[in-house]
């Protein structure tokens, strides 16, 4: 039974979660999803009003990213969730596609082995207008996605990311309790002052207050904390509509990505169709725009389209509908990340259309960048300067998503007149000529942002690494990653080359009093001066660090480049206290 | 962006491009229209240039 509390004897049941985006028109058999036990908090007995740290609002991709990464940097946090599960209950489709960036982050999570596992690796896209190939992409073969030990994309659907992070933050907590995950747990209220924000919580046992130093909205695109911090937002939104159908094959369509722009299937609309884990086929439908949505989402018209897609009548045991939903594109951007003691981090900060996998990617990369600044300052180790660049770099990324998605939109819904004028004629050159494939936009897939006007990085900085491979000291392979996790927190200093007289002592003098790591990076037959050194053996930590052969390149644990220079000098000193907010960052 | 003349022989331009057109009804001529500004635009490739060529066009606009 319950725990109960005698004030609270008479209080409605706890409510289900509500449907959002659109969920309300969902059908097919849907997924098992795990639940986790709700427990009494101790609030309820007690009748205290406890203060915390920080408290994340929102158990999804973007939130348990968040305390996952905390409990990892040994940071203590309560994550509230509204129900019991990852996921949303009867809508457990949701994202899919995961970029290099982010499976890079979920590697240092240590997720990442199974994600890799259960998911399906791609990297070929086929774009179709009518029945010809337009354009076609082997992301393996771009540069941007050549030096990392990870693979363009992973496949999957988000509640199993969700339930790894989980079982992940369960297995640090044994090993050093952090984060405190409350299910069941629905916020009704906020308020805030300059020091504090003070929470109203209902549960199934009885409600509850707290309060918290920094709040991380993480509840998604329905945030209540929008209203209650009065935050503005830029939005737009279009009168595109979309179906999705995610379906099960007994035999399956190629591993690869194929859009059409103008399906004969589909009233000449456009088609998407994705794979991932468990043999499921997302295809999402472009509808007219004045559609019914319950209509167009019934199993029967669904079978009907897949039909006309495949040209034949598909059998019940040749195709399963796991999960079919409507929905309509729009976006949305807070005009600033961070409202007093609140952050906005993932949809309750930014939405976009799906169109190249920006908003699941972009939730994590958010979580990614706040959850190291958080950590090093609750910790005493950075300014409170730094928790602002949050809103400086990741208000960028997110109008840059904004911008390059809406850019997709409009290719794919044009509106009458010239634009669509423009684009048959890109259709049609396209066929021919190469350059107008470029113009051909069915979505420019998730790749990590630049920060141009962040105060804690310098202009030489602000770009992403990648996770590359090296040598350590004894020969073992090693990867960037594990030099970051090794830092546990502190910025990684790396310098290249080898050191001239004197500088091998002057590092260990530095590092010593600011606290950072410093590996030097040897090139092949060097001789290394200091004790922690590792090979470049294949040249890729200086190609991702963009260093000098005897320079040097300070990183942060979310592996952005700070600042890079030639010289051991006051620069890198003053490079160091400007990544951590402690000085130098007056705009 | 080049406002004085770069053209090595304007009036064989301009007949060769009212040429391309004839015959054609309006939808189709403006089709080749579209399909002409991506070809020459794709010749000049610079993002600035492209700009104050598409704003010097549209300053010229009624409307």
């Amino acid at each position: 039974m319950l725990e109960t509390n005698t004030a609270q004897a008479d209080r409605a049941a706890y409510a289900d979660t509500a449907f959002s985006n659109g969920y309300e028109f969902t059908q097919g058999t849907g997924y098992v999803l795990p639940e986790y036990p709700f427990v009494a908090p101790p609030e309820l007995a007690s009748g205290e009003v406890r203060r915390y740290p920080i408290v994340i609002v929102g158990g999804g991709i973007t939130g348990l990213s968040l305390a996952c990464a905390l409990a990892q940097l040994g940071v203590q946090a309560l994550l509230l969730d509204e129900d019991n599960t990852v996921g949303v209950k009867g809508a457990s489709s949701r994202g899919i596609c995961y970029a290099q960036k982010t499976l890079e982050i979920f590697k240092r999570l240590g997720v990442y082995p199974r994600i890799a596992r259960k998911g399906v690796q791609w990297s070929v896209g086929r774009t179709f207008a009518g029945s010809d190939e337009v354009y076609s992409f082997d992301l393996r073969q771009q540069q941007t996605h050549s030096l990392s030990e990870e693979p363009p994309f992973i496949n999957i659907q988000q509640f199993y990311i969700e339930g790894f992070l989980v079982e992940q933050i369960q297995a640090l907590n044994a090993a050093r309790p952090c984060i405190d995950i409350r299910w069941n747990n629905r916020i009704t209220g906020f308020e805030q002052n300059g020091e504090l924000a003070t929470l109203s919580i209902t549960t199934p046992a009885g409600d509850y207050r707290l309060q918290a130093e920094h709040v991380i909205d993480c509840t998604g695109s329905r945030s209540p904390f929008r209203a209650w911090c009065k935050a503005p937002v830029t939005a737009k939104k279009g009168d595109d509509r979309w179906c999705i159908a995610d379906v099960r094959f007994k035999d399956h369509p190629p591993v690869e990505r194929h859009t059409w722009i103008e399906a004969p299937f589909n009233e000449n609309r456009a088609v998407w169709q994705h794979l991932m884990a468990d043999g499921v086929w997302r295809i999402d439908y472009q509808m007219a725009p004045n559609c019914d949505p319950e209509q167009v989402s019934r199993e029967d018209v669904v079978r009907a389209r897949l039909n006309a897609q495949f040209g034949r009548e598909l059998a019940d045991g040749e195709c399963d509908i796991v999960w079919v939903g409507p929905y309509a594109y729009r976006s949305e951007c807070l005009d600033e990340l961070r409202h007093g003691r609140v952050f906005f981090v993932g949809d309750s900060a930014h939405v976009v259309s799906p169109f190249g996998a920006r908003g699941g990617n972009s939730g994590v990369q958010d979580a990614d960048n706040l959850a190291w600044k958080l950590a090093a300052v609750v910790q005493g180790r950075a300014g409170p300067a730094l928790l602002d660049s949050y809103n400086q770099e990741r208000h960028e990324a997110a109008q840059h998503n904004v911008l390059v998605t809406n850019r997709t939109a409009r290719f794919l819904r044009p509106a009458d007149g010239a634009e669509r004028l423009f684009r048959t004629a890109a259709l049609g050159l396209a066929k021919q000529h190469p350059f107008a494939r470029q113009l051909v936009n069915t979505g420019r897939m998730s790749s990590p942002n630049t920060y141009s006007r962040s105060l804690v990085c310098d202009k030489t900085g602000g770009t992403a690494t990648q996770n590359v491979s090296f040598r350590w000291a004894d020969g073992q392979p090693g990867e960037l990653i594990d030099l970051l996790c090794w830092a546990d927190g502190r910025l990684l200093l790396l310098v290249f080359g080898e050191l001239a007289p004197g500088v091998a002592k002057r590092l260990q003098t530095l590092t010593a009093q600011t606290g950072i790591c410093c590996v030097q990076v040897a090139a092949p037959r060097q001789m290394p001066q200091a004790l922690e050194h590792v090979v470049d053996h294949g040249g890729r930590l200086q190609a991702t660090c963009g260093a000098e052969a005897t320079g040097w390149t300070l990183i942060r644990p979310d592996s952005y480049v700070a600042c890079r220079g030639g010289r051991i000098d006051g620069r890198l000193v003053r490079a160091i206290s400007r990544a951590l907010g402690l000085e130098g960052i007056a705009p | 962006m080049k406002s004085a003349l770069n053209f090595q022989d304007a009036d064989a331009f301009y007949e060769c491009l009212l040429d391309a057109h004839q015959g054609l009804e309006r939808e189709q001529s403006e089709l080749l229209n579209a399909r002409l500004i991506l070809v020459l635009a794709n010749q000049l490739g610079d993002t600035a240039l492209l700009k104050s060529c598409i704003a010097a066009a549209r300053a010229g606009t009624p409307g």
